[in-house]
Parts: C-alpha cells; structure tokens; sequence
C-alpha cells in the first residue's frame, strides 16, 4: 500500500534522483560549512546538519533521510571536526556527538516521514474515495451497458489497469465472444462458483483478475481486470479495492437489467391492452351492424303483407347475417385464445348441463333432426368453464349437422375412460375424408377442401385450443359404421365431495 | 294493467337497432318511448315510468349496470338487457344489479317478443300470486307442498323442492348461479356452485320427460338457469 501511494503521489521523482537529492543536499551543507569550520562551533554546524535530514525527510521520504542522516555523520566528522579529512578523531567525546547526532538524525527520519506517510495515505485514501463517490454517481446515472463500461474505464484509467465486462446473455450463459479457452473456463469457474479467480500471465506481466459481479439477486456476470500500464498484479493488495468496483458495477448492472424488464413489461402490457380494446371494438362495431340486419330482415320475414318469395329471400338475409355473427364471434375467440389471454372461469359442474344448453341454442338450427343423447349413469362433477365447453359442443354438434343428411341423427354421448371426462359427438355422414384426420385440428383447415358449405375451418380448431387450455385433449376417428366422431377429454381431478342433506319428514 | 297499453322504455344508442326493436314492440300493441343515452333514458324513466324498461348495456354515456341500479331503487318493473358483450361477466353483473333477461345481440324479432312477453306475463302474476302452477306433466301445489307428475305425488327432498320453488318464482327471467344459491342454500354457500349442479341435475330426473333435452329447467351456460313453463 504505503509502495503504490508513494508512487502515485510523486511519479515525477524516481528513487534514483531522490537519492541524489539527499547527496548533494548532504554535500552543499558540508560545502557551505567548509568556509566557516574555524569560526563556527561545531554543535552549530551538527544543528545544520541535522536541519538537512530533516528536510530530506520531509521532502524526499524515509530511504533519502536515512542515507543524510548517515552521510551527514560521516561528512561531519571527516570535514568538520578535527583532524580534518580523516574520520579519526582527536577527543572520544566526539564518538558521543557523533552517536546522537545519527540517532536525533534517524529520529527525526521516521517521525517525519511517519507523519508524512500518514498524510499521504490520508490524501490518498480521499481520493480514493472521492473517485469511488464519482464512479458511484456515474453508475447510478448510467442508462446503457456502455455507460457502465465508460465509468469503469474512466474509473481504472489512473491505477494503470484495464477491465473488461462479461455478462449474462439471454440465455443466461456467460458471453465469452473472442475469449481464449482458458480465458473462458476461468470466467465459467468464476461465474458458477461465484469466487474471485486469479488467471495465468500470457507475458510478463502480472496474471488478470476474475471477479464474479455479485449483485443482490445473482451473479450478474465477471468482471476481468487486466493490468495495463502498471506491473503490479490485480490480485496484490488491490484485492478489496476490485472487489468493492466489482460489487458497485454489478449492482448498476442488476439496475439496468431490471430497468429493461419493466420496460418490456410494460410495452408488453400496453400492446395487450390494445389487442383486447381492438378485439372489443371490433367485436362491438361489427356486431351492430350485424344486430340491425337480422333485425330488419326478421321483420320483413314475419310481415305477412309481403309476398312469400319477398319473406323467404328476408329470411335468407337473417340466416346469413346470423351465420356471419357466429362466424364473427369464432374468429375473436380464436384471435384471444391464441394471444393465450383468456382466463378460464372453470367451475365443478356436469356434463349434462352444458350439453343440454348446447342443443337448446341450436335447437333452431337443428329443427327435427334426431339427436341420441346417452349420459352414463352418476357422471362426476368435472372442472370446466361453461360457456367456452358450450362453445366446443356447438360447433362439434353444428358440423355433424354439416356435413351429415338432414335425417342422420347425431349422437353425443358422455362417459368416463381412464380419468378422463369424456364427451363424443358422433353422426352418420360421410365421415373425414381419409389422411386428413390429423390435420383437422389445424387453423383454416377443412375436410373438403372447395365445399359449399360454409365456415372457413375455424371451428375445430377453436375447440381444440379451448379443450386445450382445460388441460384436456380431443381427437377425431371415423367410425367403422361410417361417420365422423370427435371425442373431448378433459382431466377428470379432485372433484369437491357433495355432503347429502337429511331428510325429516 | 291489462286494459292500459303496456308502455315500454328503450334505451339504446344505435338508432337502427332502436328502429326494428321498436318496430317489433309496437306491432304488439305495446307503447315504447325511445333515449338515445343512459342519462335521458333515467329521466324518461322517472316521468313515465314504465311497464318495463329494455337497455342496451353498453351505451356510451354511463354504465349500463349503474343505470340498473339506480332504476332498481324506487322501480320493480322488469328489465330486459341488449346486450353485444359475449362476457357472462357482465349479464352476471347486470343481473345481479337488479336486470331479469338478457338479450345477446344479433337477436330476432320473435325472440325479442317472447321474451318481453314472459316478464310482461311475470310482472302481472307477481301481483296475484297464484297457489298453484301446472307445466309439462307436472302439477305443483304450493299450499300443500305437493308435486304431482302425471297426477302420481312425486317425492322432493327440502332442498330440490325449495330449488324448484325458487326457479317458479323467477318465472320468466334468468335467476344467476348466485341468487339462487342464496335463496336455497341461504347466503353462507354463495360460493359452492356445484351443489346447485347436483341438485339441479336431480331436480330434472324427477320432472323433465328427457333430462339431457329438459324443457323446463334450461341452463344459461355460465349464467343461471331459467324455468319455462
């Protein structure tokens, strides 16, 4: 620490010089005393020399003044005090001056440079902390990943290392683009046991440091520290130092991820919100329109003054336009069961109770045609949402009319198989053309590819995205007998136990 | 109420839908007076106060579900609501609010009429309530708490017998899941629908000729239920 202070702090004067320094210091106040050696008393010219050394050590540090305070004895004594050029001496006493004159020297060397190493390492740990304040500020402002880089850069810049950031990708792999194979196990290990790694030097420089970005939800990533302009190694005593950098930048970068997932949310959640107002919307606007024909055209059908022919073609209008409703409404459902947003509202309740109000909304529609409805005896209470099951059995039972003689009867029958609910509407028509079965269940596909009759293939697969959001599957077979059969399943589940009421009377 | 002509309120703001609904209303005899918006429709409601009111339940200008409520505080006169939401939510809401029958639209005319009929028909027999009522095979005696099927007694248990009193009573109009929980299991069992389930699926063993076709006691998926005599 106390090395790389000094070092920061006085780049302009290198050991050497300060050595010098001390020398010539030295060497000046022996000449300058020289001339005077006769009229001056030597505890006068020892205080000179003692002024020296301790100048040294407030200006030049603790080696320099050690060397003066030594070189100032020797100097002295061979200069000074008699016999002159020799280090002899005429009078023992003067080994005491001499004793105490190196010890006040070498004193006075470590008091000062102490207080001065202490003022030092002060400055410099303010700095320390006025550049960590400033990196803080600057992450905290940051908006992008290369704002955080930029700060760590301008950040490392006068330590003389450089760094570099590796963070998670998408899939939440570490993104080790242009790494070398042991550069990238050692951020791997780094990264999966989230410990600080020391790498290998490729020259003669000291080896990188791999530090985890240890944010408070996870890792967010490695940081590498490579040194660049300076030979000491990231992994000295620099190591708190990197910690505490990697600790801020991976807090910036927990921020900036969580900035992105609002971000994305939110768009997410306007975008939705627009899907279902324009569904809405659609649904209300085409409606209307759809609402006053079958209106006007069912007036004009029930006005006994017109004309038949004119009664029948009004009618035909309200058929069509009710056809159109229905067909409006398959494709808004099928539009919000592929945006996957509808909540299903399931509740426990019978079979019997959706299939009978199936064929009570179709009864219109169906007219005399005979329908063989079988429900297997005490059917459990099975979890569904009504109205979207209600929906699956119209259209099931609408397309066995569809492509079956109007006298064909159409059979739905409720049973249980293997825990599963099951519900089959089977008619007696012409069946699935052949090799077509698996592909019914998919969008826009029909039996007959070019056929008269109306529907644009919506309807099975708008059962099949309805059976499965229930969990439940459904598949199509041709009876042996001839005729189509589509089957529901639906989980059958922890039903709720029904407690009997008692009877009194 | 008979002798008067039945006055009818409409409250819609498609004037083309507003045209045939009336249309078809008046070749009944019946009288209607039109609003085009929910606050003038509550105004023509206070002066005229109608026989029964028909509201599309999403006007522009106020919560159809509101303008319920607020009709349903001083009126008793039933409501029928056009509605073009496919949502259950919202007719749940409505009816609940105070609302008897819903209409989702497209709708045809003859539809609309039966259905303006039953609660018109609902509405005078409230006032003269009637101890008996045969429907089907089934012949009920409520003073004598007895149900008869092809005049053999048939045995209820207390809560089939309660559940088809209820439904009787709601003659005409669609009765939610809710309100009839509440009324037959009494309001602590609000939530626990699959009793209804259950007990309505016996109800209908013992008085439909063909419970999986019943006649009577007709589920409004994901609504209610609705007893036709």
């Amino acid at each position: 620490m106390s090395d790389a202070s000094l070092e920061i702090v006085r780049p302009a004067l290198p050991k050497a010089a300060r050595y010098a320094l001390a020398i010539g210091a030295c060497a000046l106040v022996t000449l300058i005393t020289l001339p005077f050696r006769d009229m001056l008393d030597l505890a006068n010219a020892v205080m000179l020399f003692l002024l020296v050394v301790f100048l040294v050590a407030l200006k030049l540090g603790r080696g320099p003044a050690v060397l003066a305070a030594f070189l100032s004895v020797a100097l002295f004594d061979f200069f000074l005090v008699p016999p002159h050029f020799t280090f002899a001496v005429n009078d023992v006493l003067y080994l005491i001056t001499f004793a105490v004159m190196l010890a006040i020297g070498l004193l006075t060397t470590e008091l000062t440079a102490n207080l001065q190493e202490e003022a030092e390492r002060v400055r410099h740990h303010e700095q320390e902390t006025r550049d960590l304040y400033e990196l803080a500020r600057s992450l905290t402002g940051a908006a992008t990943l290369l704002q955080v880089t930029e700060a760590m850069q301008a950040y490392l810049v006068r330590s003389g290392f450089r760094a570099r950031l590796f963070l998670l990708d998408n899939a939440r792999k570490l993104d080790t683009q242009g790494c070398s194979v042991l550069e990238k196990q050692l951020l791997n290990l780094a990264m999966a046991n989230a410990e600080m790694v020391t790498g290998e030097s490729e020259t003669a420089s000291a080896p990188p440091l791999f530090l985890p970005l240890q944010a408070p939800m996870c890792v967010r990533g490695v940081m590498a520290v490579y040194p660049e302009t300076t030979t000491l190694s990231p992994s000295g005593n620099r190591r708190e130092f990197f910690m505490t950098l990697a600790s801020l930048i991976a807090i910036a970068v927990e921020r900036l991820h969580y900035v992105e997932v609002a971000q994305r949310t939110q768009i997410q959640m306007s975008a939705e919100k627009l899907r279902s107002s324009v569904l809405s919307t659609l649904s209300h606007d085409l409606r209307t329109p759809l609402t006053t024909l079958v209106g006007l055209a069912d007036t004009l059908a029930e006005t006994p003054e017109l004309p038949a022919s004119a009664r029948d073609n009004a009618s035909l209008i309200r058929d069509q336009s009710q056809s159109m409703c229905n067909l409006l409404t398959n494709l808004l459902d099928m539009a919000r069961l592929q945006s996957g947003k509808v909540t299903l509202r399931r509740e426990w309740q019978l079979f019997e109770d959706a299939i009978s109000a199936s064929l009570h909304l179709l009864k219109p529609s169906l007219g005399a045609r005979p329908l063989v409805v079988e429900l297997q005896k005490n059917l459990p209470l099975v979890e569904f949402d009504a109205v979207l099951i209600e929906r699956v059995l119209c259209n099931l039972i609408e397309n066995a009319a569809k492509y079956s003689g109007t006298t064909q009867p159409i059979e739905i029958r409720a049973f249980v198989e293997e825990s599963e609910a099951c519900i089959a509407v089977c008619d007696h028509g012409s069946g699935f053309p052949a090799g077509q079965i698996d592909h019914l269940f998919e969008l826009f596909e029909r039996g007959e590819a070019e056929s008269a009759k109306p529907g644009v293939g919506l309807g099975l697969a708008i059962c099949k995205a309805i059976v499965e959001a229930h969990g439940g599957r459904i598949h199509a077979v041709n009876q042996a007998t001839g005729g189509a059969c589509v089957t529901v399943r639906l989980p059958l589940g922890e039903a709720p136990v029904i407690e009997e009421e008692e009877e009194h009377g | 109420m008979a002798d008067s002509p039945i006055n009818i309120l409409l409250i819609e703001d498609e004037p083309h839908i507003r045209r045939f609904v009336r249309g078809a209303l008046e070749g009944q005899g019946w009288k209607v007076v039109e609003a085009e918006t929910g606050q003038r429709g509550l105004i023509d409601a206070g002066t005229r106060r109608p026989d029964l009111l028909v509201l599309d339940l999403g006007l522009p200008d106020m919560d159809g579900v509101e303008l319920i409520r607020d009709f349903r505080s001083w009126s008793e006169a039933p409501v029928l609501i056009l509605s073009a939401r496919s949502d259950e939510t919202d007719k749940i809401e409505a009816l609940d609010a105070g609302a008897d029958d819903y209409l989702t639209k497209p709708f045809g005319v003859g539809e609309l009429v039966a259905r303006v009929r039953a609660l018109i028909r609902r509405h005078i027999r409230q006032q003269e309530a009637s101890p008996t009522i045969a429907f089907g095979q089934i012949a009920v005696d409520f003073s004598r708490r007895e149900v008869l099927r092809n005049g053999e007694p048939v045995h209820l248990t207390p809560i089939e017998y309660r559940l088809l009193t209820a439904l009787i009573a709601s003659q005409g109009k669609v009765i939610t899941h809710r309100s009839l929980m509440r009324e037959v299991w009494g309001p602590n069992h609000s939530e626990s629908n699959h009793y209804l389930r259950i007990y309505m699926s016996r109800l209908r063993q013992k008085i439909e000729v063909d419970p999986a076709q019943p006649l009577h006691l007709l589920t409004i998926s994901g609504v209610g239920y609705r007893f036709q005599p």
